[in-house]
Order: structure tokens, then C-alpha cells, then sequence
């Protein structure tokens, strides 16, 4: 069941579930909020300032001009029938009310009866044309001024005039520009922090993945990640799911391969052992029989290839064990010269029948090395087996202890050919090639010393 | 007295020739294509011949369903196959194991090892040169002149260790932590008096002793 991994989504110019296109959002967002935000930020400011505010006269001291106008026009009623230091102590008053403010009044006969404060380019006496040029200055100018004719409707013909500076009117205009600088301000900080945040966000889940990647299961492989997105982290999550599953499959697959070699090769070992065992025991028969010499001498061959056979088959299927990591090795400390004791003691009657002098030199102390027990044995098994097969014309074997290479090794030895000169030695190599993987595997070493006198084998601890 | 042995093998050929072997040798032999009635059949046997590649039930569960039922009657696997941790699933309850092919006189040590160590065998006496050792009644005869050998407790033990392995060489490691329970100490000179104690009871000249050999560097042996 093959299941295809995703493709990377192609590359639209703008995909919603893009990250390019989300960042496009942000920073487009940030270029248009200086001629967009802006204006809006202005009205906005001024309608919610207005609201918030309530009444905007608060603000100013006296209220806008109509305000003033108006207390003017009142005062200028009330003065009906009025004497003159009357109007003089009334519009006192009303100077001090408005310190800023200039005020005289002027008679029915056109004199002027007061200046608050005494100004310059007022007339002694009005006469019509100082009075229109006099309005005509003074419309729409600073300072605002206002003119009351005196009496109830204002209807004499002696008038009031209040001139108050125009600023005290409008709204000090200072007051909306660190709004401004501080909305932008919070604009841009908002901005950074959106950017910030946004690739912090691809960080943490590229993160997630990567730790995600390091995680791994009993089997070493890691554990499918949850798909929150769709967008490009979301697609190598998928690819990354979708990895998994494929090791999954893969490993089972090699488990089932691994089931099945175990089983063909024990299914093998019985097949190819079960003829041999016949074999062998059909040969054990006519021993019993008579035969001439030529027949014996032939049995006798027959018999040491089925047995050579024999461990040939063991051997390999051994290797086959090894090499798809089937052995286990567990090494522990052990008296090394102890298990080669006992491996001789065994080896014993073989040389014997093979009529080898046997020399065994091993000192009575423990020498404790990190071997695992059955692994050591094969060892010197495959070394002793081919010893017997290839040098036993040699008539001798030895076991002792050497110092070698400043190192304390024990060595085999025989008085074969040696190695090179070996007949047959190709059938010997798999027995080799067993006891170089376990030496390597043990963490020990081998030296091979070979001459047409013979060989010397040298086993040795290579940690230490 | 006839020694039964129970044997269980799905192989025709191998099958007849062992059992051949086996009758020639003296000793009764049952022989059962497949295991599933072993438990049954066990009765009155002195040891189990086994092979692990059986039809239905394989030879490592009849093994153990036999040592449940019968736990003193030796098994001894034998198998064409090789797999190394074959041998150990096979040696936990099993007590010798063979490997196909085997030399049919190394079965027949191998059974003969087995059944001298087992409680149920008979007392026929194992001759080694001039002696006659019954093992059951801890008996050693002295057949030159019929009289019985008196051994103290260390030489008895070290005597009957070699013969229980008889024509296998033991390591003084080995016969020591045997006879002693302990572990043996190097350069300790009490094996070696021991022996030399026991060679002047039961060897006719002490000076070249035949019954327990030496073998130089590496330990002792009795041959049979």
C-alpha cells in the first residue's frame, strides 16, 4: 500500500494559507496605515474628542465669541436710563471680569467716556464716518471685537465696545500633536510586534518539528506530529507524516525478511544436516564391514568430508546469525585463561588422536577480560578446529602467554606450513572470518605471525 | 538389566539407523514419530532422546512438558539445528545436546555420560583398569585382590567427579569448586595433595599413575 507523500503546494503569487502571504498582509498593512490610518485616526479624533469632551466651550475661558457677544449685548440693555458714572462703575466691573478684554463706551453725543485700559487710535469725539471706519477695521480681525448699542433693545445712540483677543476663543492646537506622534508611535510598535510574533510563531513550529523529529520510539523512529495548518510548515509536516509511515512499513517489512531468513536458515540447517547425519551413519556402518584397505582409505576420506562439510554448515549459518546482527554478544569480566583451559581440556583428545604434542603454559592467575563467554569459546574453537584441519602435519600445539607489543596476549602456536602455504586454507576463511568479527566485537585484538616453521597467533585486550 | 530410552525423531532414515545403533548397544529404545504422546510414553524410560524439528508440536515444548512430568529422567536434544540461541532455549531444560550429524559413538557417550549421572541408574559398575566403581552404593573394588578401597570424604568426592566425567579432562578450577564449593585460589597446593593421596590408595604404582591421568597445564582425567 503505497501512499503518495504530499507534493509542495506550487507556489501561487498569493495563497491565502501562504506564509508569504501573510506576511505580504502585514507589511501592506503597515504601508497603507500612514495615508489610510492616518485620516481616519484624524476624524476619529476629533468626533470621539468632541463626545468625550462634551460641551468644547469647557475649554475656553470665557466660552467662543457668541457667548461674549451676547454678555455684551446684555450689559449694554442694562444700562438703560443709566448715569454716567453708573456706566463707568458697571463697565469697571466688567473689566475686571475680563482682564484681557478692552472696553470703552461712547455718549449719545459721539464723546468718549472711557477707555479700560487707555488705548491709542480712539477718537475723542465720533463723529459718523470715525464710527464706520472704525466697524470696517474691526470685522473679522484680531482682536474681536464688539460693538453694543446702549439701552433696552439696544436702541440709543450711545454705544459699548469690548475688543478681546481672538486666541482666548479657539482651542489651543498644540494639544492633538503628541496624539498623533504617539498613535504612530503605537502603530509601529504594533507592527514590529505583529512581524515578531508572526515569525515566532513559524520558529516555535518549525521548532516542534524539529524536536519532533528527534523524538523516537522503541524502533528509533519518531512519532507522527499533529496537523494544526495547511499551510508550508503544515505541508513538510505532512511529508514528514508521511516519512514515518513510510519507515514504518519499511521496518515491518524488514522484520517479516528477518523472521523469514531466521526461519529458511534453520529450515536450511535441518535440511542440509539431516542428509549428513544419514550419511555419517551409513559410513559408521561399513566400518563394520569388510573392506580392503583402498575402501577404508576411501571411507576414511568420505567421513572427514562429511564432518569438514559439517562444520562448514555450522560456520556459515553462524556468519549469517552475525552478520544480521543475530548474535548477541554479552560480555562480562571473565578468567580468560581459565575459559582456554577448559577449551584445551576439551580440544585434548582430538590432538591426541591426531598425535600432536600438546604444550599448555598458562600461569595458575586469573587474567579478568571483557569477553562474552560462548563468543571467547567460538574463538578459540574456530583457532584450535583449524589448527587440527590445517596444521596438524606440524604434530604440535601450543598455548601460553606472551608479552606482545607491550601487551600481555595469550598465543596459540603451531608448527604447520603456515598460513600462506595452507592447503585448503579457503575453506578455512569463514572459521576466520567468525573469530575476526567476534575479536572486534569483544574489543580485542589479533596478531598473526606466520612463517613456512609455523604460526603464532596472539590474542590480546585492546582497551587498556 | 535392560535400560529403556524414549526417542523421539520425525526422520525415517536417521531414525533407523540410531535405533539400530542403539539395540546394538544393549539398550531398549521406543521410538515415537512426533511428540505429541512423548508424556504418556515416558513411563519406565531412563533417558529421552529428542530432536527439535518435529511435526506439531516442536521438540523445545515437548522437552519442557516432559521435564514437568518426569524432571529426573535426563533429555538429551539433538538437532540439525544450529542457531545459537537454539542451544540455550535447548539446554535450559534439556541436559546434553547433540548436534546433527553426530559420530554414532559420541551418542552413545554422550547417553552413557547421562545415565551415570541420573538417580535411576542401575548399579552396574564402571570398570576403569584394575577398579570396579558401583556409583550407587559409593563402592570402589579393587579387582586385583577383591578388596574394597576406603577413601576419605575429599578423595571420594574428587574420584567420583572424574568418573561422572569420564575421559574428559576437568581443570583444577573445576574440580576444585566441585569438591570444595569454592572458588579455587591460585598456586593452592590442596588439590594436589589430595590427589596425591588418592593415586597412592587406589593406583597400583603411584609413581606412574594409570587411573587419574595428568595432562600437563591443564588439568586431570580418568579414562574409561
Amino acid at each position: 500500500m503505497k501512499k503518495a507523500i504530499r507534493k509542495p503546494r506550487e507556489s501561487k503569487w498569493f495563497a491565502r494559507q501562504s506564509l508569504r502571504s501573510q506576511y505580504l498582509l502585514i507589511v501592506l498593512g503597515s504601508f497603507l496605515f500612514i495615508p489610510v490610518v492616518m485620516p481616519i485616526v484624524s476624524v476619529s479624533y476629533i468626533v470621539f474628542g468632541n463626545m468625550m469632551n462634551g460641551n468644547p466651550k469647557d475649554d475656553l475661558k470665557y466660552g467662543n465669541a457668541s457667548d461674549v457677544r451676547a454678555m455684551w449685548y446684555a450689559a449694554a440693555a442694562e444700562m438703560e436710563g443709566k448715569s454716567t458714572p453708573q456706566i463707568n462703575l458697571r463697565l469697571h466691573e466688567l473689566k475686571a471680569q475680563y482682564p484681557e478684554a478692552s472696553i470703552f463706551w461712547v455718549n449719545s453725543a459721539g464723546a468718549t467716556e472711557l477707555e479700560l485700559p487707555p488705548q491709542a487710535g480712539i477718537p475723542d469725539l465720533w463723529m459718523p464716518s470715525d464710527a464706520v471706519a472704525f466697524m470696517k477695521k474691526s470685522v473679522n480681525t484680531d482682536p474681536y471685537t464688539v460693538v453694543a448699542f446702549m439701552g433696552k433693545d439696544n436702541a440709543h445712540s450711545s454705544f459699548m465696545v469690548l475688543q478681546m483677543p481672538r486666541d482666548l476663543f479657539e482651542r489651543p492646537a498644540t494639544i492633538g500633536t503628541p496624539v498623533y506622534i504617539a498613535i504612530i508611535f503605537t502603530m509601529f510598535v504594533l507592527f514590529v510586534t505583529i512581524s515578531i510574533l508572526f515569525f515566532r510563531h513559524i520558529q516555535r513550529r518549525l521548532l516542534h518539528l524539529q524536536s519532533a523529529m528527534a523524538l523516537q520510539d522503541e524502533h528509533g523512529i519518531p512519532k507522527p506530529v499533529e496537523l494544526r495548518r495547511t499551510d508550508e510548515i503544515g505541508g513538510l509536516e505532512a511529508a514528514f507524516n508521511g516519512m514515518i509511515e513510510q519507515l514504518h512499513i519499511s521496518r515491518e517489512r524488514q522484520l517479516e525478511e528477518e523472521a523469514l531468513r531466521k526461519s529458511l536458515i534453520a529450515n536450511l540447517s535441518h535440511d542440509l544436516r539431516t542428509p549428513l547425519t544419514v550419511m555419517s551413519g551409513h559410513l559408521y556402518g561399513l566400518r563394520e564391514e569388510a573392506l580392503s584397505d583402498r575402501g577404508r582409505n576411501s571411507l576414511s576420506i568420505v567421513q572427514d568430508k562429511v564432518s569438514g562439510l559439517s562444520e562448514l554448515i555450522d560456520n556459515l549459518l553462524t556468519h549469517t546469525l552475525m552478520t544480521s546482527g543475530r548474535y548477541q554478544l554479552s560480555p562480562e569480566p571473565l578468567d580468560v585463561l581459565r575459559l582456554a583451559r577448559e577449551s584445551a581440556a576439551g580440544w585434548y583428545p582430538i590432538w591426541e588422536r591426531e598425535n600432536m604434542e600438546v604444550e599448555v603454559l598458562l600461569p595458575e592467575e586469573a587474567w579478568v577480560w571483557n569477553v562474552d563467554k560462548a563468543g571467547f569459546q567460538r574463538i578459540l574453537d574456530n583457532l584450535f578446529q583449524n589448527i587440527v584441519r590445517h596444521a596438524s602435519q606440524g604434530g604440535y600445539i601450543g598455548l601460553f602467554v606472551e608479552q606482545h607489543a607491550g601487551r600481555s596476549a595469550l598465543v596459540i602456536a603451531d608448527r604447520g606450513t603456515g598460513i600462506h602455504s595452507e592447503s585448503g586454507a579457503k575453506g578455512a576463511g569463514i572459521g576466520l572470518v567468525i573469530v575476526n568479527y567476534l575479536i572486534v566485537e569483544m574489543g580485542l585484538g589479533l596478531e598473526t605471525d606466520s612463517s613456512s616453521e609455523g604460526t603464532r597467533i596472539y590474542i590480546y585486550e585492546r582497551k587498556k | 538389566m535392560i535400560t529403556t530410552l524414549l526417542y523421539i525423531e520425525d526422520d525415517q532414515e536417521i531414525g533407523s539407523f540410531v535405533v539400530e545403533h542403539l539395540r546394538a548397544h544393549q539398550y531398549e529404545v521406543k521410538w515415537l514419530r512426533s511428540g505429541d504422546r512423548a508424556t504418556e510414553e515416558v513411563e519406565n524410560c531412563s533417558l529421552i532422546i529428542l530432536d527439535v524439528m518435529l511435526p506439531g508440536l516442536d521438540g523445545f515444548t515437548v522437552g519442557q512438558r516432559l521435564k514437568k512430568v518426569a524432571p529426573s529422567i535426563p533429555i538429551l536434544m539433538l538437532s540439525a539445528r544450529t542457531a545459537i540461541d537454539d542451544k540455550l532455549q535447548g539446554l535450559q531444560f534439556a541436559d546434553d545436546y547433540v548436534t546433527k550429524p553426530f559420530h554414532p559413538d559420541e551418542l552413545i557417550a554422550r547417553i552413557e555420560v547421562l545415565l551415570r549421572r541420573s538417580s535411576t541408574f542401575s548399579n552396574v559398575p564402571t570398570n576403569v583398569k584394575h577398579l570396579l566403581v558401583y556409583e550407587a552404593e559409593n563402592r570402589i573394588v579393587n579387582t586385583d585382590n577383591e578388596e574394597e578401597i576406603t577413601l576419605s570424604g575429599k578423595q571420594f568426592h574428587i574420584f567420583m567427579y572424574l568418573i561422572r566425567h569420564l575421559g574428559q579432562i576437568m581443570t583444577k578450577e573445576q574440580i576444585y569448586e566441585s569438591v570444595w564449593g569454592e572458588s579455587y585460589l591460585e598456586g593452592d597446593k590442596t588439590l594436589m595433595v589430595h590427589i596425591r593421596y588418592l593415586r597412592e590408595k587406589i593406583e597400583r604404582d603411584p609413581a606412574s599413575p594409570e587411573i587419574i591421568e595428568t595432562i600437563r597445564g591443564l588439568g586431570y582425567r580418568i579414562r574409561g
